[in-house]
């Protein structure tokens, strides 16, 4: 109980793929109730579980089913079958910057990404500054994040979703669009999370950025969990079919 | 219950929402609040000007107020519908309009609709205090009255939330329900005595030999509504009873029916958009 972070149990999901959707009024009365749709599995009984202050990654092909498990444990999809159990304060970031308002200043959107998040605005009061320097936008963090280079926006998004220390933290491939300094920037923060303690789950497409990070990886292939554990083992069997 | 627990603790985050509302609508604009006092203020002066001087329509005079002014009548009633009718549009609307972060991060996703009654909110108690002081001017003597007009401001916007929260969810499987709900407002506007007194409906309803049709006009929820607010702050009386137990039967049914489908379909949206 207390060395596991998030299990995952016989999860599934389900889309349906509609060949006529009735999306408006008419099509709906015209065709009566039935939509005609085929169900696509995208995942299908996976399980595994993330070790507590593990670094997780999820590796796989395009459509293997990583952002619909990511997905899934950021709460956004429900799965059709079996459950996931969270351990802890979890935070997602499968964006950097969702709910930011362009019109709106750096300081006026981070306090509302911060309670996006599920933060208090104590905590955001608390952690304002740290919020500011780990960004690195200093002086325009009272102008309007339109204005922002597509840079300072991506650090000031993700710093505030790590200001919250969550226990377990969901990240999508949000790593991929920072500058070189950022992304260091991001791998030191991940090690600091990980040394008190704390869970980083990501998806990434570069195996050398999940080799460089992760300690623990789960393979999905078509839906289904192809093998999860230590990294280099795991690697080395997806390297394989590659 | 679980889900309300989960709302109640984001208290923060509609809070933040309904600020983003109301800052985000007006930024860049040289007039900023302000805007929101000009829209009512031009719409009166239109329909003053068309049912007053044009139409001749026939004048109120509060009882036992005595008030005998078209434009503070039209308002007591015009300002509750306009909040009523933008709660309901933009309640409809947040979800798809938002789908985008729906899709990337969780949160109870009944805050955007509750959010569109904060913002809308904000600026009708600004239009109402507007109102009052107009009122309190003309002579009229609204004071004691005044924590029944807030309970009624308060079930009307429970009544229209509900609305937004339903048709949030259906507006999502069909979009064409927007385009269809602007022309159901209009209609619904025209079928609420709020540019009309009510007095025309029954002189015609009786002259016509149907006074059936006035019972069947009753049951609008709008026009209990206006009634009750043109009584408290127009005429300065309590309002009868039923019409008060009306509007608090129609905001706890809406509000119910809305929480319960809305709860029940929340989980589908990010799939969905």
């Amino acid at each position: 109980m207390n060395d596991v972070a998030v299990s995952v149990e016989h999860l599934a999901k389900r889309f349906r793929m509609y060949h006529e959707q009735n999306n408006t009024l008419k099509s709906a009365v015209m065709r009566g109730k039935k939509s005609v749709h085929e169900d696509f599995w995208a995942l299908k009984d996976v399980s595994f579980e993330v070790p507590r202050g593990s670094t997780f990654g999820l590796i796989g092909r395009n459509g293997s089913g990583k952002s619909t498990l990511l997905k899934c444990l950021a709460k956004i999809l429900y799965p059709d079958q079996g459950r996931i159990q969270v351990h802890g304060r979890q935070a997602s970031l499968l964006e950097v910057g969702s709910g930011f308002h362009p019109e709106l200043s750096g300081r006026e959107n981070v306090f509302l990404n911060g309670s996006i998040l599920g933060m208090t605005k104590k905590e955001v009061t608390r952690k304002f500054d740290e919020i500011v320097s780990f960004a690195g936008v200093g002086d325009f963090i009272d102008q309007p994040v339109k204005n922002y280079s597509s840079g300072m926006y991506v650090r000031l998004g993700f710093s505030v979703a790590v200001a919250g220390t969550p226990d377990v933290l969901v990240v999508d491939e949000v790593l991929a669009v920072g500058d070189a300094t950022f992304q260091k920037r991001c791998r030191t923060k991940f090690r600091e999370m990980r040394e008190e303690g704390r869970t980083v789950i990501l998806v990434s497409h570069s195996l050398s950025t999940v080799r460089d990070m992760c300690d623990q990886v789960a393979w999905l292939d078509a839906g289904q969990l192809r093998g999860a554990g230590d990294a280099t083992p795991v690697i080395e069997a997806y390297n394989a079919t590659v | 219950m679980t889900y309300l627990n989960e709302l109640m603790s984001s208290r923060e985050l509609l809070a933040n929402l309904t600020a983003r509302e109301v800052k985000g609508k007006y930024r860049r604009t040289v007039f900023g609040q302000l805007w929101s006092l000009i829209n009512p203020l031009a719409t009166m002066l239109i329909y003053t000007i068309v049912y007053s001087f044009i139409f001749r329509a026939r004048l109120e005079v509060g009882d036992p107020s005595g008030l005998n002014i078209y434009p503070l009548w039209l308002m007591c009633g015009l300002l509750p519908w306009i909040f009523a009718r933008n709660v309901i549009n933009s309640g409809m609307t947040s979800i798809v309009a938002n789908g985008s972060l729906i899709k990337k991060v969780y949160f109870p996703r009944m805050a955007l609709p509750i959010a569109a009654v904060g913002s809308f909110g904000f600026t009708w108690l600004v239009e109402m205090g507007v109102l009052l002081i107009a009122l309190a001017i003309a002579g009229s003597n609204f004071w004691i009255y005044l924590p029944v007009i807030v309970g009624t401001m308060l079930l009307l916007a429970m009544f229209s939330c509900g609305v937004g929260l339903v048709l949030a969810i259906v507006n999502v499987h069909f979009r064409d329900m927007q385009h269809l709900v602007g022309i159901a407002l209009q209609m619904w506007m025209y079928l609420s005595p709020i540019i009309y007194p009510i007095s025309l409906v029954e002189d015609a309803a009786n002259k016509a030999g149907h006074p059936w049709i006035l019972t069947l006009y009753r049951l609008n929820p709008i026009e209990r509504f206006s009634t009750v607010f043109r009584n408290l702050m127009y005429d300065n009386r309590l309002p009868e009873w039923g019409d008060l137990l009306a509007c608090l039967v129609w905001a706890c049914a809406s509000l119910a029916i809305g929480y319960g489908v809305f709860s029940r379909n929340e989980k589908k949206l990010a799939e969905l958009l």
